[in-house]
């Protein structure tokens, strides 16, 4: 309307219009219409449900008064630890192998050309499109003790008896690795790309090494980037419960599991909700790193 | 702008009129189960529900699994959807206990006749099912569950029931237990030490299927399995010597309206029908409570049922009211030993 009212005015003047205070005033107002339905969404669906979980961990259901009795259970039965404890073992087993394969992978895809890096980076996000049951799932045909694997290295002669890679700790690491490895090669591929390759003929026409172009000029550059991918390898690996289910064979319960024994077998809503309040706490206090790490880069 | 604004506002009343629309009572003549699906879902739409609809006009909605554990949860919201659900013994007598269901007037469900066993206060037993030993055909036949249990003499992995009601009395005969201590009650300082024993030799499942096709895969030699999964499978064998004979049981859940009862009691009395249970046990070989069902079947179908004379005869019926006694310890205990493998 406003911009209207300006029309005769010249080009420049219609500009500056355009960022006149009421049209501020009407685009904050757009933007919270468009935004309304995601906030609402969020606020209904997400957000007060975890509150209300939070509540639960803190409430008696006979009496309703607030108690920390239950806190003190979670502290006294060994076996929540335990698990909590196996959980992070995991999810950091998870995170160094997908540093060890991606960084190297993604290092590898930007010294291809252009229609090689989009070959490697299209088989990177396919794994994508496929649903993580169906993919975990295959990895029984694959791994398995009458599975492709096997049945090679025992054609080949390599072995005798099949390697049990599945039902253990084994079988869980590769499935998640697979699910993950895309949340760190993406983002440090994309740092790799964008390192200003000035720096390195700097450090080349100074007559470094190319080791040592990468370990002082290079990898130092990514290290941020790496370390926020790592981050959020690490936070998803946490909540992690198709993968331990179908690949642990039930013997490696991680915490997501324990939760689906205690809410699904048991119905001990309280005692789920007090150890899901660790597990946020937790993750929000390693999210806050991620961000810090995040802004430091920026 | 403020037309804009004007239409936002129509928009988000329109949606929340809409999901209030979504989530307002059931319409009348539809009833609401829960029952644990797969193939026995697909049978009882077929069997049971689609003859339903035609002769009385009830529209039956399925949603499935279902459990203990979804019927507290309805009922601690404060919103009964669901008029049933199925449930083992022992899930049947945690129902009770936790005050989900009501009794069955059983004088107004007026069924056709049925065993009375399945005729319980509180359930209307739909379905007799075993828990029983297999193995592959190439692995060594184990006699008993001491057998079973040896890893020594009978090596190779062991695919058991993630469920502590499924398992428990077998590992307690593999610690010593005979049929007839279990079918009395177990001594659980027995049953987990067996299982300490061999957890690393074992594969849990959770979903029924999973053991017979771990077995086929030989990913396991041995399995604990239930009856109907394993039977008539190639390369699998079985044997019902000592095993478990359970009733599946429909319960009416608390705090349902007096409609919804009416017509869940015609859903129930549908299935007392021995015809009806004839093409039950075409998907699933599950005989349900009548008499009048092992007329109907032929032989080869009859002696896989967990009930044809043989089978029953070696078996025992687990004691529900054993695990309605120990629940508490039985989840403390079995809490510890899973979650601290």
């Amino acid at each position: 309307m406003r911009v209207e009212a300006t029309s005769t005015q010249d080009a420049a003047a219609r500009v500056a219009a355009a960022s006149s205070r009421p049209r501020r005033a009407e685009r904050r107002w757009e933007l919270l219409v468009l935004l309304m339905p995601m906030l609402l969404l969020a606020l209904f669906v997400f957000d007060l449900p975890i509150l209300n979980t939070a509540y639960w961990s803190i409430t008696d259901p006979a009496t309703g008064g607030i108690t920390w009795r239950r806190f003190g259970d979670f502290l006294a039965t060994s076996s929540y630890g335990r698990v909590i404890w196996r959980t992070f073992l995991i999810s950091l087993e998870v995170t160094l192998i997908c540093v060890v394969l991606g960084y190297p992978l993604a290092y590898w895809a930007t010294k291809l050309g252009p229609r090689g890096r989009m070959v490697v980076l299209g088989l990177v996000v396919t794994t994508f499109w496929v649903s993580i049951l169906v993919r975990t799932y295959a990895w029984i045909v694959i791994l398995g003790s009458a599975g492709l694997v096997n049945r090679s290295l025992q054609w080949a002669g390599l072995i005798e008896t099949p390697i049990a890679f599945l039902y253990n700790e084994l079988g869980i690491l590769i499935g998640m690795a697979n699910v993950l490895l895309p949340f760190l090669i993406l983002p440090v591929f994309a740092m790799m790309m964008s390192v200003d390759k000035r720096l390195l003929q700097v450090a080349e026409t100074l007559g470094a090494s190319r080791m040592r172009i990468f370990w002082t000029v290079f990898f130092p550059l990514t290290v941020p980037t790496l370390a926020a991918s790592a981050i959020l390898v690490f936070i998803l690996s946490l909540g992690f419960y198709i993968t331990p289910a179908v690949l642990g064979g039930g013997r490696v319960p991680m915490i997501a599991n324990m939760m689906d024994l205690l809410i699904n077998r048991f119905a001990r809503w309280e005692m789920a909700a007090v150890v899901s309040v660790v597990l946020m706490a937790i993750t929000l206090s390693l999210y806050a790193v991620y961000q810090a790490l995040r802004e430091r880069r920026q | 702008m403020k037309i804009r604004t004007g239409k936002a506002v129509l928009l988000f009343a329109a949606s929340v009129a809409v999901a209030a629309w979504a989530g307002s009572a059931q319409a009348e003549g539809e009833l609401h189960v829960m029952n644990s699906g797969g193939e026995y879902g697909d049978a009882l739409d077929k069997c049971v529900n689609e003859p339903l609809l035609a002769d009385e006009g009830i529209k039956v909605i399925t949603e499935s699994p279902g459990g203990f554990a979804k019927l507290q949860a309805q009922a601690k919201s404060g919103v009964i959807t669901n008029t049933t659900t199925d449930g083992s013994t022992g899930d049947l007598y945690r129902m009770i206990a936790a005050d989900l269901i009501e009794p069955i007037d059983w004088t107004k469900l007026d069924p056709e006749p049925m065993f009375d066993e399945a005729r319980n206060e509180h359930g209307f037993g739909a379905q007799y099912y075993s828990t029983i030993m297999a193995w592959r055909s190439d692995a060594k036949a184990p006699k008993d569950f001491a057998e079973f249990f040896d890893t020594e003499n009978f090596p190779g992995r062991r695919a058991l029931p993630d469920y502590p009601e499924f398992v428990l009395a077998f590992a307690a005969m593999g610690g010593g237990m005979t049929a007839d201590e279990v079918a009395e009650g177990i001594d659980l300082d027995k049953a987990f030490e067996t299982l300490e024993r061999i957890k690393g030799d074992t594969i849990w499942w959770q979903s029924g299927a999973q053991p017979a096709q771990l077995l086929k895969d030989n990913e396991a030699q041995y399995a604990i399995a239930w009856s109907g999964r394993v039977i008539d499978q190639e390369g699998v064998e079985h044997s019902f010597n000592d095993g478990m004979l359970d009733i599946s049981w429909w319960v009416v859940a608390k705090g349902i309206t007096d409609e919804e009862r009416d017509m869940l009691y015609k859903w129930m009395a549908a299935q007392s029908n021995a015809e009806k249970q004839a093409c039950l046990v075409e998907a699933i070989p599950y005989p349900g409570p009548s008499p009048d069902l092992a007329s109907l079947v032929s032989e080869d179908v009859a002696k896989n049922f967990p009930t044809y004379p043989a089978n029953k005869d070696v078996q025992w019926l687990i004691n529900g009211q054993w695990w309605h006694d120990n629940a508490a310890e039985v989840e403390r205990r079995w809490n510890d030993f899973k979650l601290n493998q």
